[in-house]
């Protein structure tokens, strides 16, 4: 039987550790040979971004996010789904119909980025860390920023 | 007359669906948030889904 097949947005949280240690390149590409055995045709995958999680989820406290987007059919979302959660990398996976791909996406594709690009923090690292304060700055260096210089300044 | 366009809600922006939001983290009511009815259920959604990854709490 022939089954109709239809655009998904999906997003899939990875394990960091696993990201960590392979690399996100070989990570994102088992996701894709995951999803292309089941016969999902893959658009665009690409990194979302790597933060700290809401709540904790199986001990982990921080994920790495990719955003696909597919082609398939709904008992083939179901499979990749099934064997996503079982077999890995991902631990979570949203897919979501969609009417089309946008064209921004589609022009990004199936995204190679350098492994070292992707920099995953320690797992207990939060995004909230408060930015460092400004160092303490001598009034004359503003002033020369203005175009007054520092002898002016000190005459008065 | 102009038809006003309805606001669009997507799970992946997290800060614009935090406006939405108490201090408790739950969705604010209709009465509240001055959006319409089915504003307020692609709200519902989009909050939903972002719950589910990780990207919003559910509760403090």
């Amino acid at each position: 039987m022939n089954e109709t097949r239809h655009t998904y947005q999906a997003m899939f949280l990875l394990e960091n550790q696993e990201v960590r240690q392979k690399g996100f390149n070989a990570v994102r590409d088992g996701v894709r040979q995951t999803l292309e055995k089941h016969g999902i045709t893959v658009r665009v995958l690409r990194l979302w971004g790597e933060r700290a999680m809401a709540y904790r989820i199986g001990g982990r406290r921080r994920a790495t996010y990719v955003l696909g987007w597919l082609e398939a059919s709904g008992t083939a979302v179901n499979e990749a789904k099934r064997e996503l959660y079982l077999v890995g990398p991902a631990f979570r996976c949203l897919f979501l119909r969609e009417e089309q791909i946008p064209a921004d996406e589609l022009a990004l594709g199936i995204l190679a980025i350098g492994d070292n690009e992707v920099v995953i923090p320690d797992d207990n690292a939060t995004d909230l860390d408060e930015p460092a304060p400004e160092p303490e700055q001598d009034p004359a260096d503003e002033l020369d920023a203005v175009g007054i210089g520092r002898e002016e300044h000190r005459r008065g | 007359m102009a038809k006003k366009e309805s606001r669009r809600f997507d799970y992946k922006d997290v800060e614009g669906l935090q406006v939405y939001m108490s201090s408790h983290h739950m969705m604010l009511p209709a009465k509240r948030s001055g959006l319409n009815a089915r504003e307020q259920r692609m709200l519902k959604r989009a909050l939903k889904q972002a719950r589910f990854l990780a990207l919003l709490p559910y509760t403090v």
